[in-house]
């Protein structure tokens, strides 16, 4: 039975792979290998050899210094974080919020084989998602400072505990996520906050790794003092990778144990999780005398309550709502030491400054793309726009508008912030403040033409017309690709025109062309939609 | 009320309906009876302005529907057979929503919502977002949207799947006074008792075509509906 389970698991799991829900079939072999190598390609030759070149430059130093086992407390702990982070939210999903779960309750199954059947199949990826950084680690060390029996078996030793460890923090984790979810009221709130502190720290460690792995090295005698004195249990976990027997033993031990008690938790709460309606509190309704409002109001307000309701869309498709007032503010702050940097880079070409400025606000207004996703976001639900009196370019404009407002507005605000730090004539620090709304103005006419031509209608997980639609993927890389050529193509010939004539054609040119749009939108996307 | 007239939709080399004519009066409850995938949900999709046909013609109150598509909707309402409705909407928000497009004013909605919404005993949970509803609760939302604008015809595709049968009877009731109203009702159902006390006409669809359609005496004579329904089948 536990097989059984398992493999219906994984086949959720990699079900992609497999199938091709855009045309509902499954896909051919040749189709089915590529994916996996790709996969393989993005785990082994990307992540993996990120983590080779990180542990080959800690590795040599450390060990010949003795301190074998700050290295492997360091590879270890990344290993850690990097199965539980790419796991908490599989552990989430697969353990509490399967859609199978009644089914499999219903059935003669015991309780035991589900749980061990979700704990396996959370186990097998966190070890796949840490090994990614363990075994670089393991095997950088193997060759840096040989390969004995000891160092080999205890090596194996510490991959198995990471993975447990990766077990036990998402199984935590996973459940304090399913609790909060039963008691929040505004998940998606909650939701892309979490994921944006996650992407910041994310980041700020990125970032931060470099000067970090100088600085341990340089004083790494005195913090590997400091870690053993405060922290002898760290220290151990260390010395498993050298090969220390005690250490390794302890260490398994532990790991046993904990693995343990967690079944016993998870097997007593399982079912009252799961069974529970994962509903909070109930909002009573109290009458209220409603606000009128006119047939495209209201096709408004429910396109931002439908952005507003997704944390999968907000953060998908929304993060220029946030990172155009964040580059604002940034430029306002530090936007003249910018500008010089630019200027002195690009001194030969007059006027790249503005033109390079307005390039980097459109790079991150294409962040917004909600119109593309729109109109097969509506999926199922499309009997209802179609089945009111409302007139399909009604439908199509107010999808365009939302971008129109998400994007215009924090467009205008960071191109008025880049109009007062730059030194320019009026007239290009006014088209510094025009150009880039009229540029987000093209950029909802643009996604939403996609949008209507390639619409993904049979979905039944949203991310996939948000995240892997042929529209999304047309209109992000098309945006970057426009972005690079509006730049390009001044620093080649337009800055013999100047800034100023240069901005003002490609003012001209982008609302023409969401003119083009707009009207393509009203009568051919109208009755494209009409068809869907 | 509504006249189809000729209809004809094929999707690739099937026909799904073949030249099918039926004519809906003001005042009647008509019911379309026939197995799954015999047209029934296509002809219905026409008629509400969803599906564009092949061939043939239909009016809603005198106005086409390929020529005056939003004159028609305005004149009716539609409840599919699976009310997927806006699931990030609250029920309120949602009735709001089709009340906005309608141009029903504060004062009347209110009114009507609070109205219906206590006899389908669904005022509690107005404010609870859709995706918390249950299947039975989201086809009274339907129902309760689709009454929202007094409409003088209502299409509706299997209206009494998922309705408990206290919902069931107020939904009846509610078919009955709209056309005793002088409205209509066209709906589609595979309960054959329930067409067979409610509607006063019916019309039987098999492989798109029309088989049989008239009142009710005229379609069944002395026999049971299901009889009747089985027999034609069988043919």
């Amino acid at each position: 039975m536990l097989k059984v389970l398992l493999k219906k698991q994984f086949t959720e799991v990699f079900r992609g792979y497999f199938f091709d829900a855009k045309k509902n079939r499954m896909r051919s072999k040749l189709s089915v290998a590529a994916w996996f190598l790709f996969f393989f390609i993005i785990m082994v030759g990307v992540l993996g050899g990120m983590f080779t070149a990180m542990a080959s430059s800690l590795c040599a130093p450390l060990t010949a210094e003795g301190m074998g086992w700050l290295y492997f407390l360091l590879m270890g702990s990344i290993s850690i974080l990097m199965g539980a982070f790419g796991s908490v939210f599989n552990t989430y999903s697969s353990l509490y919020l399967a859609k199978d779960n009644d089914l499999l309750l219903s059935m003669p199954i015991p309780v035991r084989d589900i749980v061990g059947a979700r704990l396996l199949n959370v186990y097998l990826l966190g070890a796949m998602y840490s090994a990614v950084a363990i075994l670089p680690a393991l095997i950088v060390y193997w060759i840096t400072a040989g390969a004995t029996a000891a160092r080999v078996v205890c090596g194996v030793a510490l991959f198995l505990i990471v993975a447990a460890v990766v077990l036990l923090l998402s199984t935590v984790l996973g459940w304090v996520v399913a609790k909060i979810s039963l008691h929040v009221r505004n998940k998606s709130f909650v939701t892309v906050l979490v994921s944006l502190l996650f992407v910041a720290a994310y980041y700020f460690f990125y970032f931060k790794a470099n000067d970090f792995i100088q600085d341990l090295l340089l004083h790494a005698q005195e913090y590997g003092a400091r870690i053993k004195g405060a922290a002898y249990g760290l220290y151990l976990f260390g010395r498993v990778g050298e090969g220390d027997w005690g250490a390794a033993a302890l260490f398994l031990a532990a790991t046993l144990v904990c693995l343990v008690l967690i079944w016993i938790v998870l097997l007593r709460s399982f079912v009252s999780i799961v069974i529970s309606s994962g509903r909070v509190e109930k909002v009573r309704y109290v009458e209220k005398r409603a606000k009128e409002r006119s047939a495209f109001g209201a096709l408004l307000g429910k396109e931002f309550s439908r952005f507003a309701a997704s944390p999968n869309y907000i953060l998908n498709c929304g993060l220029g709502v946030l990172l155009l007032p964040a580059m604002g503010v940034l430029l306002l702050v530090k936007g003249r030491e910018i500008c010089e940097a630019i200027g002195g880079v690009f001194a030969a070409y007059p006027g790249a400054v503005e033109v390079l400025l307005c390039t980097a606000l459109c790079l991150l207004s294409s962040m917004n793309d909600m119109a593309t996703p729109s109109v097969s976001l509506e999926g199922k639900s499309l009997w209802i726009p179609q089945s009111l009196p409302l007139e399909p370019k009604a439908v199509l404009r107010a999808k365009a508008c939302v971008q129109l407002i998400l994007s215009c507005l924090p467009m205008l605000f960071a191109g008025v912030c880049a109009a007062c730090i730059v030194d320019a004539p009026l007239a290009l620090r006014a088209l510094l403040c025009v150009f880039p709304a009229v540029y987000a103005a093209f950029s909802a006419m643009f996604g939403s033409v996609v949008g209507v031509k390639l619409p993904l209608l049979n979905w039944t997980d949203e991310i996939a017309p948000i995240k892997r639609g042929g529209a999304i993927t047309i209109v992000l890389f098309g945006s970057w690709l426009l972005c690079v050529a509006f730049a390009g193509l001044y620093l080649f010939v337009g800055y013999r025109l100047g800034a100023t004539v240069y901005l003002a054609l490609c003012t001209a040119l982008f609302a023409a062309l969401a003119l083009v749009l707009l009207r393509w939108l009203d009568t051919k996307g109208s009755r494209l939609f009409a068809a869907l | 009320m509504l006249n189809i007239e000729h209809l004809t939709k094929t999707y690739g080399e099937k026909k799904a309906v073949d030249d099918l004519s039926l004519h809906i009066l003001p005042g009647e409850i008509y019911g379309f009876i026939g197995h799954n995938g015999a047209g029934k949900s296509t002809t219905i999709k026409s008629a509400v302005g969803i599906l564009q046909f092949d061939a043939g013609t239909i009016t809603v109150c005198g106005k086409n529907i390929l020529d005056d598509p939003l004159a028609c909707k305005r004149e009716l309402a539609y409840i599919p057979d699976n009310p997927d409705l806006y699931e990030f909407m609250s029920g309120i928000k949602y009735l709001n929503f089709v009340a906005d497009v309608f141009g029903v004013s504060a004062d009347v909605r209110q009114e009507r919502i609070r109205k219906y919404a206590e006899l389908f005993e669904l005022a509690g949970d107005l404010a609870q977002p859709i995706s918390a509803y249950s299947h039975g609760m989201k086809q009274k939302l339907a129902i309760i949207a689709a009454w929202m604008h007094t409409p003088k015809l209502i299409v509706m595709d299997e209206p009494f799947v998922g309705l408990d049968p206290k919902a069931s009877h107020l939904l009846k009731q509610m078919m009955r006074e709209h056309c005793d109203a002088g409205g209509a009702i066209f709906f589609s159902t595979h309960v054959l008792e329930v067409a067979e006390k409610l509607c006063d006409k019916v019309a039987i669809i098999k492989q798109g075509r029309l088989v049989k359609a008239g009142t009710m005496d005229e379609v069944k004579g002395d026999d049971s509906l299901e009889e009747v329904f089985l027999e034609l089948e069988a043919e």
